[in-house]
């Protein structure tokens, strides 16, 4: 892969638009589980109090803010606005403003699950 | 003089052959392409690249070097920040020997925009005048330069998953041409641009070929205005 900023945004949509897909289809399945009545429902939540998905959902967080930020970064420049800042909107708002986004709900994210698990 | 590892990809009849370094000294404002010259005239003569003015001109010296699509006589080696230059042959094309690549799929894309001037009076004697301030002028303005050296082309994330697309520079020619005044084949150049295996439609914004331009050429920028004229079915209102 070419190493040039235009292609980590590209890639970062394609891989976090994977991993939200995944986690549609996880999603709709588990909702699903209550047409099922409420033990099938338990059951399958049940599955995901594991800490490993604890660490999915704040993952889940990161894959929202930064598809989220970077769709608006392409469609800003499909527009035809920016292009000869293509490369600095990535690191400012995709990047930048990401991981403040990111961290905000992060760490009560991950300090609720400690807490919660004591 | 600083001593440099020239790391040059070697093929052969179509078949690649690894990788071998040469050490090479160089002075600080010589460029790559006098790396390869001493590769080609200390180590090996048979080493082959391809280049003409020398000076950033023709298009004919760009190679992948470190991973970029680059022109060799533009990139001083001091430039890179390195001890070693990886010089391969452009992506997205057939090898024609060690970093000389064949350009013909470039320029078969390029034929498909119908890239020559088609006058829309071709009987006309008086001279066509187009005016530095006029919209052409003005909206081509840093588009108008393309050397044709495949830098785009071999960048191109789109290009290396497809063969049908018609790549960067082929789309700028559209839009020059289309934007021409004095220039009447709109139709088939549409027709083009609009396939949807090989048009405008395949571009992922990657910004790949913009980074890469040694012209400056603003490609993504002409493919998308492109995609929002064609939304729109202007200003190229002629088409069927
Ligand atoms: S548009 Fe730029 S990179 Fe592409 S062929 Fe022309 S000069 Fe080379
Ligand atoms: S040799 Fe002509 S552009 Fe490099």
């Amino acid at each position: 892969m070419i190493r040039l900023t235009g292609m980590y945004a590209h890639t970062l949509q394609r891989v976090t638009g994977l991993g939200l897909l995944l986690y549609l289809f996880l999603h709709v399945r588990t909702i699903h589980k209550l047409s099922e009545g409420p033990q099938a429902f338990d059951e399958a939540l049940a599955f995901f109090r594991h800490p490993l998905f604890k660490l999915g959902e704040i993952a889940l967080l990161a894959a929202v803010i930064l598809h989220a930020l970077n769709g608006i970064r392409i469609t800003l420049l499909d527009l035809g606005h920016a292009h000869g800042r293509q490369a600095s909107l990535f690191w400012r708002l995709t990047v930048g403003a990401g991981a403040v986004l990111f961290l905000a709900g992060a760490i009560p994210m991950f300090l609720f699950a400690i807490l919660k698990v004591r | 003089m600083s001593s440099y590892g020239v790391r040059v990809a070697r093929n052969q009849g179509g078949i690649g052959r690894g990788y071998q370094t040469f050490s090479v000294e160089l002075e600080d404002r010589m460029t790559v392409l006098d790396a390869l010259f001493a590769v080609q005239r200390d180590h090996d003569p048979s080493f082959t690249f391809r280049c003409a003015c020398r000076v950033g001109m023709c298009g004919t010296c760009a190679v992948s070097i470190n991973g970029i699509p680059r022109l060799a006589c533009r990139t001083r080696a001091s430039s890179l920040g390195a001890p070693e230059i990886v010089v391969a042959p452009l992506p997205n094309l057939p090898v024609l020997k060690d970093v000389a690549v064949s350009m013909e799929p470039f320029f078969e894309q390029w034929k498909r925009v119908t890239p020559g001037f088609r006058p829309k009076h071709p009987e006309s004697k008086e001279l066509a005048i187009v005016p530095a301030s006029s919209q052409y002028m003005r909206m081509t303005g840093g588009k108008r330069d393309c050397i044709t050296c495949g830098a785009c082309f071999g960048a191109c994330g789109v290009k290396a998953t497809s063969g049908e697309y018609l790549g960067p520079a082929a789309i700028n020619r559209a839009l020059l041409r289309l934007a021409d005044p004095r220039d009447e084949a709109v139709a088939p150049r549409m027709k083009a641009l609009d396939s949807e295996r090989a048009g405008v439609w395949r571009c992922h914004t990657q910004f790949n070929c913009t980074a890469v331009c040694p012209k400056g050429i603003s490609l993504t920028d002409s493919i998308v205005w492109l995609k929002r004229a064609m939304l729109r079915r202007a200003p190229f209102e002629k088409l069927p």
